[in-house]
């Protein structure tokens, strides 16, 4: 029934990187769970495998329907569940990890940031979509800035910093396919850098000293440079005045928070044990389920999070290689999707969901490598984990959607 | 190619090319550090993985030292050892039954039941990846034991941490306090956050109070361990965190009187003593008996001990200096007096309406003076010299509940001193409104004031409280704050001294009146018949007042409280004695030996080698 819908347009290298990351990841989740040390976990792989079932159909089903359907109405609604199910999850959800961020009813949990990254993108793609409205004007992006800032300050809550920037980073993603110069963007993440800078007086004058010169250049109009003066100002000299005002162990939250690897003796410990498993993997690799570092220590998360290392560590430089290219290939063919659409909305969705990709792929494989703290972030296809596997399937059904039907404008 | 610029909204093209640019620099990157990783680093990690161990290893910060004003060591650190297991060792990752084996092998070494140690290391596995500390302070012998069993106990380590020790025993244990593992509820608490399962945290007195101060901050390092159980510094990673000593607290004791007061108790008494100066209400002696030595937990106490200390039999834990309020009997005259001359109810000079034979009849009821025979008519001076119960029960009634309780209010009767010791309890006059709530409107008779003018009744107060009333009439009007810190110093350099002025609070009374008052209390102890003659000491006038507390339990309370020099006090004193009978027979002379250790100090013979300037 569904299957005659199917155009010949589909896009097959992203079909297939799909798949091939999906198997492969099955196959890591049995290999990090099969140590006799980790018995409750043996199963996992087979779960994994119905929740691959689910996420097949339900990616099918989403690619199905016209993508025009989402927008709209329909993406004010799929964001205000996806709205609804983070403030429940903050009221009643599962503490796992230190951090409220599952729902649970029954046996079934899910993890509802996860789904609301989905339905946000929906509702941007749809506000950027209206071509009439000039989008470098400022009253014309508070909607879209505020699609994007509820959820990451209801993700934020929970507390999950690594998710809750997702929202921040395919925001901007977003906005600069729609056609916001580069300039704007780096107008708009002048005073997160302010605050970082704000501590170091000397460097922080530099950077103020910048940004004027940038502005003057710029020629950007009275408004807007008026606003992002006063933001920058009142953010770098308020900074460091609240933070002083701070109890010890209100700082000690913050810098927890920002970098868990400077306080947890945890975190620290699993970055270092995360590069001895990559690094020992060497050119190919100690071999399939030959690994000895996972049954150390990255206990619960080496089928989640730190799943990559063990894939670093059984199949070598090659393995890694392997996979990481085949990540780049679907977030190249994901552009190339976006680009070809004919559709404004249809673009912007295919830019989006690709940027989902391309963030959580950064930020976990970095992580693992050593380049970026331990935030929590999922490696998308190949982590353990239903919610996470679901939505990757949900976003590259709508980008094949996209792709299926770029001649439609 | 086929893309309709119209269609797309301007640009796409451009900016799809920037975006794949972009895309493609970030995985070069993730590559790039593979490479590295794996082809140029690969070797070095391949032997990680397969010999050594890397683990994090903390470094425990010794906690600030604590001494008395002269700089005498009451608290410091000394070296120990502590065993430690490392869950994650190969050989419990490869076996979890191995576990087992190492605990049965190590029980009886350490000399504790193997359940006990799975129940420890089940609590804190959860926590972190560092090695779970079996037992502290373990003794050279085991020590021994464990480096020659290395290969048959995988994963245990001997590691050397600091040791709070507290050179002087029971000496000033109240106030000290003691330092235990942290608890799992003190864990939840956000305060906590920067604490691990199995940390140090003060309890109780000084150490608690000051917990933050004291306790530093650890350090932790990367270590490799090789198969051999021996360890060196994993370099080439994060550097290691040196940890940061806790800062010295200097405390306004006196050891000198610290020790007369804990010396002058009888073995098995009960009671409390404390001195303030009365000129800024440093603490110089604060003692409780009876006490129990700190070190017993510094050590790794038993379960049962802690259950004897806790609650067994005279509750030794009990720091009754501050947590325990009883009537002030006599000693209250003088407040009684001083309340009387404020609210106008007499002058000095007056002589009441009966004249004292023993008792005084309020109503139906007969109230006894506690000399039977009788003082005859007395003026205020001679009241409170020979403490006639008769004189103070109308001068309770002229003043009135409601004027006396005034006067209390302004004393702070009903409130803490608050000394810088956790847990202090408040003491309590009793108003109008108090035994309203309490018994319901006009459900009480107003008979009750000649109990509280007696200091009996419901009016309680702790020694604490009746040490800062001494310092009060000892200065003239002014409560402090007592407060036991002089300075705090890291390293030998004071850092911070507390501040003075925000610690004293003036009262208003009148000159004259606190004038009568003290003339009296020099009277008590140097009129042949004042009932303070055992305090007084050699060449220097002392001023107090006695008092034995009714009590419904069992015998008297003896109670005495002093200052001294009488003309120009340095010292005030408060003592308690439980269930020992007379303030002067039982409380008066520990007073004395109190002010002899402050005035004439023996030489110090047993505690010279503990000053280490």
């Amino acid at each position: 029934m569904i299957a005659p819908r199917f155009s010949p347009d589909i896009d097959r290298p992203l079909l297939a990187a799909t798949l091939l990351l999906t198997l492969i990841g099955i196959a890591f989740v049995f290999s990090a769970t099969s140590m006799p040390s980790a018995a409750a976990e043996h199963g996992l792989y087979l779960k994994q495998i119905a929740y691959l079932l689910l996420a097949l159909v339900a990616g099918a089903l989403i690619a199905a329907v016209p993508y025009r359907v989402y927008e709209g109405k329909t993406s004010y609604l799929l964001y205000a569940i996806g709205l609804g199910l983070l403030v429940l999850t903050l009221f009643v959800g599962h503490v796992g990890l230190g951090a409220q961020r599952w729902l649970g009813w029954g046996p079934i949990k899910i993890q509802p940031s996860e789904l609301a990254k989905v339905a946000t993108v929906i509702l941007l793609a749809s506000q950027l979509a209206d071509r009439k409205k000039d989008w470098t004007q400022i009253r014309n992006l508070v909607g879209p800035v505020l699609t994007a800032v509820v959820p990451f300050l209801l993700v934020l809550k929970q507390p999950d910093l690594g998710t809750s920037v997702t929202f921040v980073a395919m925001l901007f993603t977003m906005l600069y396919w729609a056609g916001l110069p580069l300039l704007y963007l780096f107008f708009m993440i002048t005073p997160l850098a302010n605050i970082a800078l704000s501590f170091f007086t000397p460097v922080w004058l530099v950077f103020l000293g910048l940004l004027a010169v940038i502005l003057y250049r710029s020629r950007i109009r009275l408004l807007p440079l008026l606003l992002v003066v006063s933001v920058n100002l009142v953010v770098g000299i308020a900074t460091p005045q609240i933070w002083n005002h701070l109890q010890p162990y209100q700082k000690q939250r913050i810098t927890t928070f920002l970098d868990p690897g400077a306080d947890a003796y945890g975190a620290g410990y699993q970055i270092i044990q995360s590069k001895i498993a990559i690094g020992s993997g060497q050119v190919f690799g100690k071999g399939y389920l030959q690994g000895t570092q996972k049954a150390l220590a990255f206990l619960p998360e080496q089928h989640t999070d730190f799943i990559y290392s063990v894939v670093g560590e059984e199949t070598g430089f090659v393995g890694a290689a392997v996979v990481a290219s085949l990540y780049l290939l679907l977030i190249l063919r994901g552009i190339r999707v976006a680009n070809r659409a004919r559709n404004r909305f249809g673009g912007l969705l295919a830019i989006g969901m690709t940027s989902i990709f391309l963030y959580h792929v950064l930020v976990n494989i970095w992580m693992t490598v050593g380049l970026a703290p331990v935030t929590g972030l999922p490696l998308p296809l190949l982590s353990y984990g239903g919610s996470s596997l679901v939505a990757s399937f949900l976003q590259v059904g709508l980008i094949q959607n996209v792709a299926m039907r770029w001649r439609e404008y | 190619m086929r893309a309709d610029p119209i269609a797309l909204g301007g640009g796409w093209q451009r900016r799809e090319r920037t975006l794949t640019f972009a895309v493609i620099g970030i995985f070069a990157l993730v590559v790039l550090r593979l490479f590295v990783l794996q082809v140029l680093e690969g070797a070095r990690y391949r032997e990680l993985s397969e010999g050594n161990r890397i683990r994090v290893e903390v470094l425990t910060a010794p906690r600030g030292e604590i001494r008395d004003r002269k700089g005498r060591l009451l608290a410091d650190c000394v070296p120990s050892f502590t065993v430690t297991l490392d869950l994650f060792d190969k050989a419990y990752t490869r076996d979890a039954a191995r576990l087992d084996t190492t605990l049965a092998a190590l029980g009886p070494i350490l000399g504790v039941d193997p359940a006990l140690l799975r129940e420890k290391i089940q609590r804190e596995r959860k926590v972190s990846f560092l090695p779970i500390r079996l037992k502290r302070n373990v003794d050279i012998k085991s020590v021994a034991f464990v480096s020659e069993h290395r290969d048959q106990l995988p994963g245990v380590q001997v590691e050397s941490e600091p040791l709070r020790r507290y050179p002087l025993g029971l000496m000033a244990s109240h106030l000290l306090g003691y330092v235990g593992e942290i608890s799992d509820k003190e864990l939840a608490d956000p305060q906590h956050a920067d604490y691990l399962s199995g940390d140090l945290i003060g309890r109780m007195g000084i150490e608690r109070k000051y917990e933050k101060l004291l306790r530093g901050q650890d350090g932790k390092r990367f270590v490799e361990v090789n198969a051999m159980g021996r360890k060196g510094e994993f370099l080439g990673e994060k550097h290691p965190i040196l940890p940061r000593r806790g800062l010295d607290l200097e405390l306004t004791i006196d050891l000198d009187v610290q020790r007369a007061a804990e010396e002058a108790f009888e073995t098995g008494a009960r009671g409390a003593v404390v001195a303030i100066d009365p000129r800024n209400g440093e603490v110089l002696a604060l003692a409780s008996k009876p006490n129990y030595d700190p070190n017993e937990f510094s050590m790794g106490i038993t379960r049962e001990r802690w259950n004897e200390l806790s609650s067994g039999g005279n509750y030794p834990l009990f720091n009754r200096a501050i947590q325990a309020a009883y009537p002030p009997g006599s000693t209250f005259k003088p407040f009684t007096a001083l309340s009387g001359l404020e609210a106008g109810a007499m002058v000095p000079g007056t002589h009441f309406a009966q004249s004292c034979r023993g008792e005084f009849r309020f109503g139906t009821r007969l109230f006894g003076c506690w000399k039977h025979e009788g003082h005859g008519s007395l003026a205020m001076h001679d009241a409170i010299v020979r403490s006639c119960d008769v004189y103070f029960y109308q001068l309770g009634i002229r003043t009135g509940l409601e004027r006396m309780a005034e006067t209390m209010a302004k004393l702070q009767l009903s409130e803490k001193t608050g000394i810088d010791l956790p847990q202090e309890r408040r003491g309590l006059f009793p108003t109008p409104a108090w035994y309203d709530r309490r018994y319901g409107t006009g459900r009480w008779s107003r008979g009750v004031i000649l109990n509280l003018a007696i200091g009996q009744g419901e009016c309680s107060l702790t020694p604490v409280k009746l040490a800062q009333l001494a310092a009060f009439v000892a200065n003239g009007g002014t409560l402090w704050k007592p407060h036991l810190i002089r300075s705090v110093a890291a390293g030998g350099s004071p850092q911070w001294a507390p501040p003075d002025d925000s610690l004293a609070q003036a009262v208003p009374v009148s000159a004259p009146s606190m004038r009568e008052i003290r003339d009296a209390m020099a009277a008590v102890v140097s009129d042949p018949h004042g009932t303070g003659g055992p305090a007084r000491i050699d060449s220097i006038a002392v001023a107090g007042k006695t008092g034995t507390a009714q009590n419904p339990h069992g015998k008297d309370h003896a109670l005495f409280i002093c200052y001294a020099p009488a003309e120009a006090p340095r010292i005030a004193v408060a003592v308690m004695v439980e269930n020992a009978g007379h303030g002067s027979t039982a409380a008066a002379p520990i007073a004395r030996k109190v002010l002899q250790g402050y005035f004439h100090p023996t030489p110090p013979d047993s505690a010279s080698f503990l000053v280490k300037r």
